[in-house]
């Protein structure tokens, strides 16, 4: 018993500096944010609580927007990541010459500096500058500059495509890890009972594929739904807020206008949705895992 | 016994010079840009030195997110001692109590150029001590002028003109016209106010009422509108800095620029000519936007007076005009001087920028400075990108400002 009950105080003891690193570093913000969401907080030094106003407030035709775009920027950034890195792990686990190479060169979105890979991106859409509409001009495809970050549309898809290119790498080396990891045995099999290559990918590789395809896209759709540097760097939002989206709008309200009340709340309802789209990665990787164990 | 008195005053010696850098105080300044000026830095040391006990201690955050820095550190009750912000900012800070007056002698207020002190002034005292100051000019490439038919020695002097001379150069080279900066960023609503006031327009008059749904605004926003079609391709996409960095490429024929591009245009081949910013149709005379930054004192710091004492030394005439005419500053001297006589006698450029002090406004001083900004930019774009016109997007825009007056 008393054996017990010194194993049980070290255990704590063990646990205890992770236990208040998680309180002071994540559970307390959270909790002082869900308090400030029910706040006037501003600049001023007198803070009242306000009810659910700011909540009422946010949740206007604009922010509804906000909501919409975020969606289906993330929607798309994820859908091309899973795709071009599926393709790209079957590209790099091909039995071609300078196939290293060709896996070294996968990485550099991944290593350069998230911000440095940004400002290039930004120079690239340039339309005086810019090497994309330096081409595009150059083959007679356009008559003269294109600035791909002046208008909605374009800002908007090339915002999704610098998210593309800095998330590929990380898909693509975890797709190919699980390439790998499909017996040779079932592709030689099939090779023999004369399945083409389409077969083999279709029947093989991509069901063998689909629960690393799951998991990444689970944790890739958190990641890109809080994804900020990206759009801040290249548009901060604009042009007339055309690639504003939730984390975006949350920064501007709440460090920019200085309204961090209002900003607490926008902040809270990204909470939710991270929270949701954890719980459903987390019940889809207990259900694969249980799947793996039948 | 001589021996241990002996050790022990060495202990106590050392003991106290290495306490000593303990025992000054320190007044914390958040120093807006990439590297701190070596003018500030120079005279830095000349005041801890003339001052014992006391440190500078200077902390060099990037324009993009300096002035959030000072705020959110104020808002969270440990404020700086000082921060280089922008002048518009110091009435939301007045307002909510976290910075302290710096008021000035009616002497000091009589060294500035006119209209200075009325960017730091607010409910009748000052809250900040101007640090640096900008006007425009206008900047053209006499090349281009030539290519396309126009007098390279007559540039444009009212807005009717600079739109036909866009127009010609635009069909007649291929090349942009004008260089109209409307990204999401600060400067484009600064560059449509300097059309606002070469044409005696206002946003918001002395009494607090919002003043920019009139006919001179509505006729610096129909003037963007139909400048537009001539200008740098898509405007929404660059702000000034790289509209200047267009001109330096020869890649556009006008702009409206600080002195800073003067200084770079000089390293390159391009011809060109500055002269005051072209004038709307109900001009009183040359103005432009008056734009300063200003060293703010905050509250709770322990160290205001000392603070305050300090920015009043370094943005003290002689200091002041050393740093505004250091090589990289590329700013307007902020009371006029016999160097300043000197400078524009010896390098004639200077002139307009001077010049168009006389009719200049100041940036319009809000409760909610970037909540003006987000209408004003929201405006501006809307009407370059086609999406709304002028007189709708004004009407709006100013509807909007009453909640951030």
């Amino acid at each position: 018993m008393i054996k017990s009950r010194s194993s049980l105080i070290f255990a704590w003891a063990l646990l205890a500096p992770a236990i208040l690193y998680v309180l002071v570093i994540v559970a307390w913000p959270l909790v002082e944010t869900f308090r400030l969401s029910f706040t006037d907080a501003s600049l001023r030094k007198v803070t009242n609580y306000v009810g659910w106003r700011n909540y009422d407030k946010i949740f206007n035709e604009t922010f509804l927007t906000v909501i919409t775009r975020t969606f289906t920027w993330t929607f798309f950034s994820v859908l091309f990541k899973m795709v071009i890195g599926t393709f790209g792990a079957v590209l790099l686990n091909a039995a071609v010459p300078g196939r290293n190479l060709f896996r070294i060169l996968t990485m550099p979105p991944w290593i350069v500096p998230m911000a440095i890979g940004i400002f290039m991106w930004g120079w690239m859409y340039n339309g005086q500058f810019g090497m994309i509409s330096g081409l595009l001009q150059r083959f007679g495809l356009v008559d003269g500059p294109v600035a791909f970050l002046a208008y909605g549309r374009p800002a908007y898809w090339a915002t999704i495509v610098t998210d593309v290119w800095i998330g590929v790498p990380m898909v693509t080396i975890y797709f190919l890890a699980a390439i790998q990891a499909i017996p040779r045995d079932l592709y030689e099999a099939a090779w023999t009972d004369g399945a083409s290559r389409w077969t083999r990918f279709r029947r093989i590789t991509l069901p063998l594929m689909a629960p690393a395809i799951i998991t990444m896209s689970m944790l890739s759709l958190i990641a890109t739904f809080n994804s900020f540097d990206i759009i801040w760097i290249l548009t901060q939002g604009g042009p007339s807020g055309s690639t504003t989206t939730m984390i975006i709008d949350t920064y501007q309200t709440a460090i920019g206008s200085k309204k961090y009340g209002e900003g607490a709340a926008r902040a809270v309802v990204i909470c939710l949705f991270l929270s949701l789209f954890c719980i459903a990665y987390f019940r889809v990787t207990r259900r694969l895992a249980a799947t793996d164990k039948a | 016994m001589t021996t241990l008195f002996r050790k022990s005053l060495i202990g106590l010696v050392l003991a106290g010079s290495t306490a000593l850098p303990a025992l000054s105080q320190e007044i914390s300044w958040i120093y807006c840009g990439d590297k701190i000026d070596p003018v500030h830095e120079k005279y830095i040391k000349e005041w801890e030195a003339a001052n014992s006990g006391w440190k500078i201690a200077v902390e060099v955050v990037g324009w993009a997110q300096c002035q959030d820095k000072a705020t959110t550190l104020a808002a969270a009750g440990s404020p700086a001692g000082m921060a280089y912000v922008g002048s518009r900012t110091l009435k939301e800070f007045a307002l909510n109590d976290l910075i302290v007056e710096v008021p000035m002698s009616d002497e000091e207020k009589a060294a500035y150029y006119p209209h200075i002190v009325d960017t730091v002034t607010f409910e009748g005292t000052q809250w900040g001590v101007p640090i640096a100051f900008s006007t425009k000019a206008f900047y053209w490439n006499k090349d281009l002028f030539t290519q396309a038919g126009l007098d390279p020695e007559k540039p444009p002097t009212t807005w009717a003109e600079e739109i036909e001379y866009a127009k010609i150069i635009k069909e007649k080279t291929g090349i942009a016209g004008y260089g109209l900066p409307a990204k999401t960023f600060d400067n484009t609503m600064h560059q449509f106010l300097h059309w606002v006031y070469t044409n005696n327009g206002q946003v918001i008059d002395a009494d607090g009422n919002i003043k920019l749904d009139s006919p001179q605004v509505l006729a610096a926003l129909q003037a963007y509108k139909d400048i537009t079609p001539y200008s740098v391709e898509g405007a929404t996409a660059y702000e000034q800095n790289e509209i200047r960095a267009i001109f330096l490429d020869g890649k556009v024929g006008m702009i409206q620029a600080s002195v800073g591009a003067a200084m770079r245009l000089k390293d390159t081949k391009i011809n060109w000519g500055v002269t005051t910013l072209p004038l709307g149709p109900e001009a009183g005379g040359p103005g432009t936007l008056l734009i300063t930054d200003s060293l703010a004192v905050f509250k709770g710091s322990g160290v205001e007076e000392k603070a305050v004492e300090f920015a009043k030394y370094i943005t003290s005439p002689d200091i002041q005009i050393e740093y505004e005419l250091s090589p990289d500053a590329g700013l307007t001297p902020l009371r006029p001087s016999a160097k300043v006589d000197a400078l524009v006698a010896e390098i004639p450029y200077w002139k307009p920028f001077i010049d168009g002090i006389a009719y200049g406004g100041p940036e319009p001083l809000f409760t909610d400075y970037k909540g003006l900004q987000n209408v004003m930019i929201e405006m501006v774009q809307s009407v370059v990108t086609g999406a709304a016109e002028p007189q709708a997007a004004l009407t709006k825009a100013a509807a909007a400002l009453e909640e951030y007056k």
